[in-house]
């Protein structure tokens, strides 16, 4: 996952007193200064190329990268000027350079067969796409922020070999306004515009966010969202239709390959220009804000008029099907000032919308088509608008085919603007290589705040605090579609409708695309198509408000401790304030409008929190937390495994077993367990915890776990060959829990390889403090040690790695791999390229915890043996998903899944 | 055969109605002849044949005591139903369709005496159209350029057609034979929506009004073309001139102009161009859908005007690149009232009369010589110029 550590625009301005820069002893950094200008960003490329596969999986890792006041290191920058708005897309790449020489990293990659002469090469470097708005009429707005960030003067073509000398510089651009402000791009910024066809960048546009992002896609029946995963193989073809001042309906066949089939004249401008000789509106929103309150019914004639108020059901047709729009307006007496403007606008909408509806229909129809996709200023993110156009789709197709809206659709021109630069090297890129995050506090993405660039941090703070309000009042800064803005679609009059409804700025509501080419599927998923990490679907609606108020009700602690793992600062309290505001948002946004950021499950919400705290940069709130822990339990693991092996082998499965889910018990993300902590020491939980571990557990497969590992009647199983575990919390979970269990697969010969964080989240240990971890527990115990010094993990112990140790066949190596991940529950179609290696031997996996093995994955199927051990710690989930109570353990043990 | 009976019949089956959302249409039949019996001629099986004409009269929906009273003075009167105190006989049926054969049902039988039997307003349509296109010969014709000309329609190669019915609203009818039909699609954006815009938009009183202003407008000064898009250059890649409207009123977004800074006729005529061109389209591709080689437009908002059906035909022209022809009737305004005036049959209130209770078995349109469509003012007038000579069984 690329860095996530700082907000979409602006890199964060950072001392260098951080704990995290300190722990950069790891790869040596070149941070690149105010100084450092266009020659070297042109020409540095292809160094990074060739180097990106290696360090793709650390780059986020560390936050401190930038220097105050640096711009994005490189970046390619498109624009779509259109008659109200400036769609801007600019993607930015960070540079790092880690350290080949560490040892760890390199004994994992020859383990792993990652050695330097099978070095892939990705066909992107990672780095982000931010997604930026301005209106039109504030274009100087739009030039002082590529201005600011330098987005200008970059080589278009970072990733070819060419230096474009200063002031050579083009931009692509599309849409209306590419000629119109030629002059002024190259007045002010000194570069040329490139312009590129529109309907081409739509396209191209379109292809690619349709294959590229997973919860693209989403159709809207009576205000609900709903997301449509579209194979990437079975995307073509489609029909595309740009609702713009005029309709243009488009066949798309494949990439590059499409027409324009059809297209209508009555479209946005019918309705606005309409609209504004009718209503006398000063504006699109205000036009559309009116038809909210408005009721058709006056001025249209139905069916029920002319039947008077029968239905003319023979033909399907209901008494309130409009039989004429404005037909009322014939034989009535009345003047244009008898009318309300709000039923005016809202029979106008009516009309075009429904119209748009029924002629791309009868297209889709004539070509055989089954989806298709609405776009367009007329659509962008109006609930009532994408109701009617639904149901007209719906209704004339009785059923057969869905109108369909795209989350980035705003952004399509944009896109494939970027999209026509030579090698822009998206054209490959997977779903599994985006990630989408949603920073707060951005006030040019969307909502109809501005304000200048914000320069960094600190700035972004003042405008949380003076845009985000606390406490109930909270809005999230960006503008939102309420959830339920209408009732019935189509010809009917809603029933209902939201008090406000805005129109485009809520749409381009998008988050920044994170570009991680290193990501990849977990290979060992039996089927990667079907898999769905939440176990938990929050689009149903008392899930949802449950886990919105759990989050919440945790927010103060959170708040509390991430201020304290930096010292209590005054500027950690602000930071900590800010953060709690900008979550708050999120969680009021969420909470009106569940589909805003994709499709939400409890994953992304646990993870969104992880986010917005590196936002702020708080870097690893339960540091101090987890360090203590790790202590207490190291100190006590020499007895357990004492007691551990003074057992027979049965006894001892058991008892590590149990010992697994005991641990369980600490975890700082569980309100039950942080009650617990004030009651005792860690070691006494623990085995209060063990102790209480009375068997049947409520999921208990550990009676097939023990026949897989020990065997029965007498046979001899086959020794795993390599075991993956996930790990969760620092502290006993995996000192206590995970590393004895480890301690006895690699004692029966099978490979070890601890699965852990890239990124900290909560107490869950990090793959870069398991070697500490792992070396501290290895002064005790000589397994331990034999195995860690095989995998790499002991690079400061004085060991002749020519010892005899090494000649044991019998002994195998413990490795550590990040997975990729920052988050308490663990998505596996985006790992890192380093687990995915690492799975490719393996045939057990041991998903350990609540988010890992419950909240996510609990009904993954697995091409191996899986295990996955967690003790629930929330009521509710006992409840939901084991039909049991909470402190019930999981013991769910599973072999290979014949797919 | 009872004689007082037999007249009775004869009485109630000289007319019919379409009583529309805006309109009333009127078909009734005048004998030739000042006596209602007079120019009957008893064939052999019983049936007597009558000689006359069918007459066409319509009405504002609005004024509909205007029509109470034509047909009061004017048909039944005149035909000698009404008793000479004024009152209605208590079992006077007529066939009436369309949505006003509910709405007025009361109104008639309590100001005229009439009980309305009622017809499906579209099974109505597509009988009065296929009477039509195989009886009367000169019916259908193209309109292109200002040229009309009318096409001979084999009678047996007539089904399956599309028949696009241009009232208040609009329905599009699949036809395949007598009484085989379906309504497959429709807009909502029709003659209703033509006038209705109109009159907020321009003052207009009435549709013929609102046409005229039409005639002289210009709708580049409202509407966006491609060319105010692209530059003045046509967008050819995607096969658009530059005069082709790429957003009807596109143009009022931008201007910071008033509606009283247009031109009505401008904005007629935008209007205009903006309806028949969507009505076209829709039809086209539901011509397309179902393989239909002919399109049929009727309905008042046709009603014979040059331009509205040359904006429905360009716009037909347009969208199947010159493949398809849209076509017109001469009595499109009649078709419900044409269909129902036909579908006198199977008359339950006197078991003595057969099945079949007249049929006109052939029909000589009476056309004004110069041939031209010159429309009639809306308000209660009698069409004699389009007028069909005709002879009908009476059993």
């Amino acid at each position: 996952m690329a860095g996530r550590e700082d907000d979409e625009h602006d890199p964060p301005i950072l001392d260098d007193k951080t704990e995290a820069e300190a722990k950069s002893s790891e790869r040596d950094m070149a941070p690149q200064g105010p100084g450092t200008s266009i020659h070297r960003s042109g020409s540095r490329p292809q160094l990074d190329l060739s180097k990106a596969e290696i360090q793709g999986n650390f780059e986020e890792r560390d936050p401190t990268i930038l220097l105050p006041n640096q711009s994005d290191d490189i970046s390619h920058l498109a624009l779509d000027i259109g008659g109200s708005l400036i769609k801007l897309l600019y993607f930015s790449r960070h540079e790092d350079y880690s350290n080949d020489d560490d040892k760890r990293k390199k004994t994992i990659k020859e383990r792993l067969g990652l050695t330097n002469g099978k070095l892939r090469s990705y066909p992107v470097l990672g780095g982000r796409l931010h997604f930026v708005k301005f209106e039109t009429h504030k274009i100087n707005e739009c030039l002082d922020f590529i201005h600011s960030k330098q987005l200008h003067r970059r080589d278009p073509y970072p990733w070819s070999s060419k230096t474009l000398p200063l002031g050579t510089g083009v931009i692509k651009v599309t849409g209306g306004g590419a000629y119109k402000f030629a002059d002024l791009f190259k007045e002010r910024l000194g570069v040329s515009i490139e312009k590129e066809d529109e309907m081409h960048c739509l396209v191209s546009g379109a292809n690619f966010l349709l294959k590229a992002i997973r919860h693209e896609a989403y159709t809207h029946m009576e205000g609900e969202k709903e997301f449509v995963q579209i194979e990437p193989n079975d995307l073509y073809p489609y029909l595309l239709v740009n609702v713009g001042s005029g309709v243009s309906i488009i066949k798309v066949d494949g990439e590059g390959k499409f027409e324009r089939v059809s297209g209508t004249n009555v479209g946005g401008g019918t309705y606005w220009g309409l609209g504004r000789l009718l209503t006398k509106c000063k504006s699109f929103d205000e036009l559309l804000e009116l038809s909210q309150k408005g009721d058709n019914s006056t001025i249209d004639m139905l069916v029920g008029d002319i039947y008077g108020g029968m239905d003319y059901s023979k033909i399907g047709l209901s008494a309130s099907t409009i039989a004429s729009s404005f037909g009322k307006a014939i034989s009535e007496n009345k003047e244009l000032e008898d009318y309300r403007p709000e039923d005016i606008s809202l029979s106008l909408l009516r009309m075009i919308s429904y119209n748009i509806g029924q002629i791309s229909y009868l297209n889709a129809l004539r070509f055989g088509l089954k989806r298709i996709f609405f776009g367009g200023f007329f659509i962008r993110g109006h609930a009532y608008t994408m109701d009617t156009i639904s149901f007209a789709v719906h209704f004339w197709s009785k059923g057969d085919m869905q109108a369909m809206f795209l989350r980035h659709e705003g952004f399509l021109g944009a896109m494939g603007a970027f999209m026509s630069y030579e090698k822009h090297g998206l054209d490959d890129l997977m779903s599994h290589q985006l990630v989408e995050r949603f920073p707060m506090g951005a006030p040019y993405t969307g909502g109809n705040i501005h304000g200048p660039p914000l320069g960094d941090l600190n700035e972004k703070i003042s405008w949380m605090e003076k845009f985000v309000r606390r406490g109930t009042e909270i809005t999230a800064p960006v503008p939102m579609t309420p959830s339920k803005t209408t009732g019935l679609g189509g010809f009917d009059v809603p029933s209902s409708r939201g008090s406000a409804l805005r129109s485009d700025a809520s749409a381009l509501n998008v988050g920044v695309l994170h570009l991680v080419p290193t990501l990849e599927v977990f290979p060992l998923l039996a089927d990667p198509k079907m898999y769905e990490p939440n176990t938990i679907d929050l689009s149903d609606q008392g899930e949802r408000e449950y886990w919105l108020k759990v989050l919440s009700e945790h927010l103060p602690d959170l708040v509390d401790t991430a201020v304290a793992s930096e010292g209590g600062t005054e500027d950690a309290k602000r930071r900590g304030d800010a953060f709690a505001r900008a979550f708050s948002a999120h969680l009021a946004r969420l909470m009106e409008e569940p589909a805003a950021y994709g499709k939400l499950g409890l994953a992304n919400l646990l993870e969104l929190r992880e986010e917005c705290l590196r936002e702020f940069q708080f870097v690893d709130a339960y540091r101090s937390i987890k360090q203590r822990e790790n202590e207490a339990s190291l100190a006590v693991l020499p007895d357990l495994l004492e007691e551990l092996d003074s057992m027979t082998e049965e006894a001892r499965l058991l008892t590590l077993i149990e010992g697994v889910l005991a641990a369980n018990i600490f975890d700082w993300g569980s309100r039950a367990c942080v009650d617990l902590y004030h009651k005792g020491t860690i070691i006494e939980i623990y085995r209060m915890s063990r102790n209480k571990m009375q068997r049947p557990w409520r999921v208990d497969d550990f009676d097939a776990f023990k026949e897989r590992m020990l065997g029965s009647g007498g046979k001899q199983p086959h020794r795993h060959k390599r075991a993956l575990l996930f790990v969760d919390n620092s502290g006993a979970d995996v000192i206590l829990g995970m590393l004895p269990l480890a301690r006895e697969f690699l004692r029966r010969g099978t490979e070890v390889v601890l699965v852990a964080n890239s990124l900290p989240a909560l107490n869950d240990v990090t793959a870069m403090e398991l070697p500490d971890i792992v070396a501290g527990a290895a002064k005790h115990c000589d397994i331990l040690r034999r195995a860690a010094e095989m995998g790499g993990l002991l690079v400061d112990a004085m060991v002749n790695p020519g010892d005899g140790s090494k000649n044991d066949l019998t002994s195998a190596p413990l490795m550590v791999v990040e997975n990729g991940c920052g988050s308490p529950c663990i998505d596996l179609r985006q790992v890192s390229s380093e687990l995915a290696a690492a799975a490719k031997d393996a045939d057990l996996v041991v998903l350990e915890g609540m988010g890992r093995a419950l909240h996510t994955n609990f009904n993954a199927q697995f091409k191996c043996e899986a295990l996955k051990l967690a003790m629930v710690k929330n009521q509710r989930l006992a409840e939901k998903l084991i039909n049991g109570n909470i402190y019930d353990s999981v013991c769910r043990y599973e072999p290979p899944s014949l797919s | 055969m009872d004689p007082k009976n037999s007249r009775f019949s004869t009485q109630i089956s000289h007319l019919a109605l379409d009583i529309g959302g805006t309109l009333i249409k009127l078909v009734y039949f005048s004998p030739n002849g000042d006596n209602c019996e007079g120019g009957s001629i008893v064939v052999g099986n019983g049936c007597s044949v009558v000689q006359g004409r069918l007459c066409f009269a319509k009405f504002e929906t609005r004024k509909i005591d205007d029509c109470l009273d034509f047909i009061r003075f004017n048909i039944l009167q005149h035909s000698g139903v009404q008793h000479t105190n004024g009152t209605a006989r208590d079992k006077l049926s007529v066939k009436a369709t369309g949505g006003g054969a509910f709405k007025f049902a009361d109104l008639f039988k309590e100001k005229l005496g009439i009980v309305f039997d009622k017809e499906d307003e579209m099974h109505s349509l597509v009988c009065g159209v296929n009477f039509l296109l195989k009886t009367v010969p000169r019916e259908a014709f193209t309109y292109l350029d200002g040229q009309k000309e009318f096409v001979q329609i084999d009678h047996n190669d007539l089904y399956p057609y599309l028949l696009v019915n241009i009232g208040s609203g609009v329905s599009m009818i699949k036809v395949d034979g007598d009484g085989k039909y379906e309504r497959i699609s429709g807009t909502s954006l029709g003659g209703g929506t033509f006038l209705g815009l109109g009159k907020l938009l321009t003052n207009c009183k009435s549709f013929d009004e609102l046409l005229e202003l039409s005639h002289q407008g210009n709708n580049r000064v409202i509407d966006m073309l491609v060319g105010d898009i692209y530059g003045g250059t046509d967008y050819s890649k995607i096969g658009l001139s530059s005069t082709a409207i790429a957003s009807s009123f596109g143009k009022a977004i931008s201007d910071g102009k008033e509606l009283e800074d247009y031109q009505p006729e401008d904005v007629a005529r935008s209007l205009l161009r903006m309806i028949s061109n969507n009505i076209g389209q829709i039809a086209y591709l539901n011509a397309l859908r179902f393989g239909l080689k002919r399109i049929f437009f009727g309905g008042f908002f046709i009603r014979g005007l040059e331009y509205t059906m040359d904006t429905i035909s360009v716009a037909v022209h347009f969208w199947s690149r010159g493949e398809a022809k849209a076509m017109f009737l001469r009595h499109e305004g009649f078709l419900g009232a044409l269909g129902a005036f036909t579908s006198y049959k199977d008359q339950s209130h006197s078991t003595e009369l057969k099945p079949h209770h007249h049929t006109v078995e052939r029909a000589v349109l009476k056309c004004s010589d110069d041939d031209s469509f010159r429309h009639t003012p809306v308000t209660a007038n009698v069409n004699d110029g389009e007028a069909i000579e005709c002879s009908i069984n009476l059993v």
